[in-house]
């Protein structure tokens, strides 16, 4: 009897492995912990592993609301130094039952957030192999921002031109109207052809370098 | 007989910015530093700054001294120099029209990217998620957000010239808003383009100091200013190096739209323009090589993020594949673990051997982009990897449209100027009417682009419709000042105006170097064309994710040949027009021509 008993002992690790092993409802999962932690690192230990199987326990009772699942429901095997692994899940009810990969799945996508915090990784640095991360939803807006920015800019242009068209049209009246009044000192005022002397604005004229009386010209 | 005086720039100075915020502009940016690339690094100053010498500098103060001289537009200054020349005026005003259909495009874009640059996470950063939040838009997985960002969002680009779509309505706001501003800036003439050009000239070079300092000071910048100065002397030997050379220095410095001739008819008779065009002429060239130090800063920046990120998807390709703990492996020894991993598994590591990458610095420095793929597909993939990225988007839009803007401010003036000089035309509107009237008109036509070929269209402008006609036209312009006109005629001009005869480095460019250097650069072309075969451009595939090299269609090579020919063909016609008038009317052509020529003293 006392080897019968032992034979179970040991076997049923053997056998769990054996599930594992062979299983195509496995999951291979990679956490990358240097990459994502650096200088604030822990160690991958059994504890570590003991924490990871507890919430795919997890993941799995709030995917089926059956409070029955257990941690020794999942096995963990093929574990390598990269810290990768593979692990399936067990029918609570009948251990030799694998729970199908479709369903481990489903329950690890809607809790892959608790996952990734209880480990403070992220979908990139705690990948499970074959599972898309969820994708957060893009931001949308009620307005554009774009157009905001758009209206605000046009909106000043539109006001700075009514502004300069609106002043040249006061300055035209107001010429208008003085041009009506003071038609007769406009004798007074030297238009040359409308050149750049009358830009000068009255003063006595710009000094041409060719016309100076320069020196080295009247010395003989 | 009072006529209205002809407005002029408040100062010299004004003149001068004006020039400057015309002649720097985009090309500086995005053409200089690819062409430093493609032609030896620092060597390339070489040529660059002998053709200065050699014909940038010259054919500039040319332009100024005629546009001071006669103090008209184009058309009335080339008609006071010959009554059979105001084609070419003509001419000069057609391509100005061409050029401000489509420059002002590049402005929309950049409106469109500044607007955008205003959200929490950069539009062009991320790509956008599918519908079923499994992953990213397949077009936007072959290609990279910016590319997607680009042709996607912003262009909504057909996959070929033929397929026509809509108006983007988000590119035609723009457009209309970027049309509004030039009406802004122009609406009194030299009266506001004055005041608007001391800040088009100058807050440009803000950004690029600002630039500068972030540029240096990002990782892996070094890399790329190293990659651009040293100079590798062996290009020089290429002649394609020199021809480059003398294009860059002939098309960045707007010669032939007749913007120059513009901005100097308003100019006092005695402004020393000589001194002026020298000075703008060093800018110019001085801003170029200034941008392209700032832009390799950048290209080694992003080149380095690459080669890093390259680095660490091989290392993780190493680890997952072959399990190994994730201390082994750093991105030092990434490359000798791959050659122990090939030799020592070698089944395991065929198995992945196509996911293997080449990672190499070198490779990514030497992919080199010109044109709107360096401006708003490479730059703004830099800029979203740097910290604070909105507030660099901003600076570097805001500064892109400064000198878009700048730009435009001098073709417009281009078209404006001589219309304004049509007595007819000047009598029956108001100057303000016929500004808005030309905007209104290159508005209306340039939602042409906004279309969802509209980037072919764009392109085919851009590659067409301002380089041949210009190098035609300015070797016509300075034949005929010194041959037509008569060198000796221009030097007393200029003596009248500046006091002193031109030394012989003037009159030996004008006369023979820059007319011999631009007759070969025309002849240069056409064998061009005429050995390029069917002309060809990038239409850009979405399953892709890249451009492919497709054919004009028969109509689209019948464009391009009626965009040569209608600014080609004013020169010969109007001659022709003015021998017929001259027949018809005897004497009296040759009278008034004398008659304007003696009057503008």
């Amino acid at each position: 009897m006392l080897a019968g008993a032992l034979l179970l002992i040991f076997l049923s690790p053997l056998v769990a492995q054996d599930l594992c092993k062979d299983s195509k409802d496995g999951f291979k999962v990679r956490l990358s912990i240097k990459t994502a932690l650096g200088n604030d690192a822990y160690e991958w230990n059994e504890s570590e592993m003991f924490l990871f199987r507890s919430t795919v326990a997890y993941a799995m009772r709030k995917q089926t609301k059956q409070d029955t699942y257990d941690i020794t429901n999942i096995l963990v095997c093929n574990d390598t130094q990269r810290v990768s692994f593979v692990f399936v899940v067990t029918s609570p009810d009948d251990p030799a039952n694998m729970i199908p990969k479709a369903e481990v799945e489903k329950a690890v996508r809607l809790n892959k957030h608790r996952i990734n915090s209880a480990f403070l990784l992220s979908d990139m640095t705690l990948e499970f192999v074959g599972i898309p991360p969820t994708l957060e939803a893009p931001i949308t807006y009620e307005t554009q921002p774009w157009l905001i920015v758009f209206g605000v800019v046009i909106g000043a242009v539109a006001i700075g031109i009514v502004a300069l068209l609106m002043s040249t049209a006061s300055k035209k009246r107001r010429a208008k109207e003085n041009a009506a009044g003071l038609s007769e000192e406009d004798e007074g005022i030297v238009k040359e052809n409308g050149t750049a002397l009358s830009g000068l604005g009255g003063r006595e004229g710009v000094f041409n370098q060719a016309f100076s009386n320069d020196d080295r010209f009247t010395q003989l | 007989m009072s006529k209205e005086a002809r407005p002029s720039w408040d100062s010299p100075m004004q003149f001068v910015l004006a020039c400057v915020s015309y002649a720097v502009g985009l090309g500086n940016v995005w053409r200089f530093p690819y062409l430093c690339q493609m032609h030896g690094g620092g060597g390339f100053l070489i040529p660059y700054l002998l053709m200065l010498v050699l014909e940038g500098i010259p054919l500039f103060c040319m332009e100024l001294a005629i546009g001071q001289k006669m103090r008209l537009g184009s058309i009335g200054a080339w008609t006071a120099i010959s009554p059979y020349l105001g084609g070419l005026g003509i001419a000069s005003v057609v391509t100005s029209m061409y050029l401000c259909l489509y420059y002002n495009v590049i402005n929309a874009w950049s409106f469109w990217y500044l607007f955008h640059s205003f959200q929490s996470v950069l539009p062009w950063a991320e790509c956008p998620i599918n519908t079923n939040r499994t992953g990213y838009l397949e077009e936007c997985e072959v290609a990279s957000p910016t590319q997607y960002f680009f042709y996607r969002e912003t262009l909504n680009i057909s996959s070929s010239i033929d397929e026509n779509g809509g108006i983007h309505m988000g590119q035609a706001l723009c457009l209309l808003l970027a049309w509004i501003i030039v009406y802004l800036f122009i609406v009194r003439g030299v009266k506001s383009t004055g005041m608007v050009v001391y800040f088009t000239a100058t807050f440009p070079y803000v950004v690029l100091i600002i630039y500068l300092i972030r540029g240096v000071t990002l990782h892996g910048a070094w890399n790329g200013v190293k990659y651009m100065f040293t100079p590798k002397l062996e290009q020089l030997a290429n002649p394609q190096t020199w021809i480059n050379a003398a294009t860059q220095i002939f098309f960045s410095l707007g010669l032939g739209f007749g913007s120059l001739i513009a901005f100097a008819s308003y100019n006092h008779h005695n402004n020393n323009f000589e001194r002026q065009a020298v000075a703008v002429s060093l800018i110019n060239s001085g801003t170029s090589v200034f941008a392209s130090v700032v832009t390799f800063a950048i290209y080694g920046f992003k080149a380095t993020f690459n080669y890093e990120s390259c680095l660490e998807r091989m290392r993780l390709l190493m680890l997952n594949t072959f399990d190994l703990s994730e201390e082994t492996i750093s991105a030092e020894n990434v490359t000798e673990w791959i050659h122990h991993l090939n030799v020592t598994y070698p089944e395991k590591f065929a198995s992945i051997a196509s996911k293997i990458e080449d990672c190499s610095l070198q490779a990514e420095l030497d992919t080199a982009v010109e044109g709107t793929g360096l401006a708003f597909i490479v730059y703004s993939e830099a800029i979203k990897n740097m910290p604070l990225s909105q507030l660099w988007s901003v600076l570097y839009f805001v500064m892109l449209l400064l000198l878009g803007m700048g730009s435009m401010l001098g073709n417009v003036t281009a078209i404006i100027t001589p219309l304004g000089d049509i007595k007819f035309l000047s009598r029956t509107l108001s100057n303000e009417t016929i500004n808005g009237l030309v905007c209104l008109l290159c508005l209306l036509l340039g939602f042409g682009f906004t279309s969802r070929s509209g980037n072919y269209w764009f392109t085919i402008f851009n590659e067409y419709a301002a380089t041949l006609s210009l190098l035609f036209i300015v070797f016509i312009e300075v034949v005929s000042v010194c041959y037509v006109y008569g060198l000796r005629r221009f030097e007393k001009d200029i003596e009248d105006m500046l006091g002193h005869r031109p030394n012989w480095y003037w009159k030996v460019m004008w006369a023979a170097i820059s007319p011999l250097l631009l007759f070969s650069l025309f002849i240069f072309y056409i064998i061009n064309y005429i050995q390029g075969g069917t002309p060809t451009y990038q239409a850009w595939d979405k399953n892709l994710g890249k451009s492919v090299v497709q054919e004009y269609p028969v109509y689209g090579q019948a464009f391009i040949a009626l965009l040569l020919a209608s600014s080609l063909s004013c020169v010969p016609l109007a001659a022709l027009y003015a021998a017929c008038r001259k027949k018809q009317r005897g004497t009296s052509l040759r009278q008034h021509a004398v008659n304007t020529v003696t009057s503008t003293v």
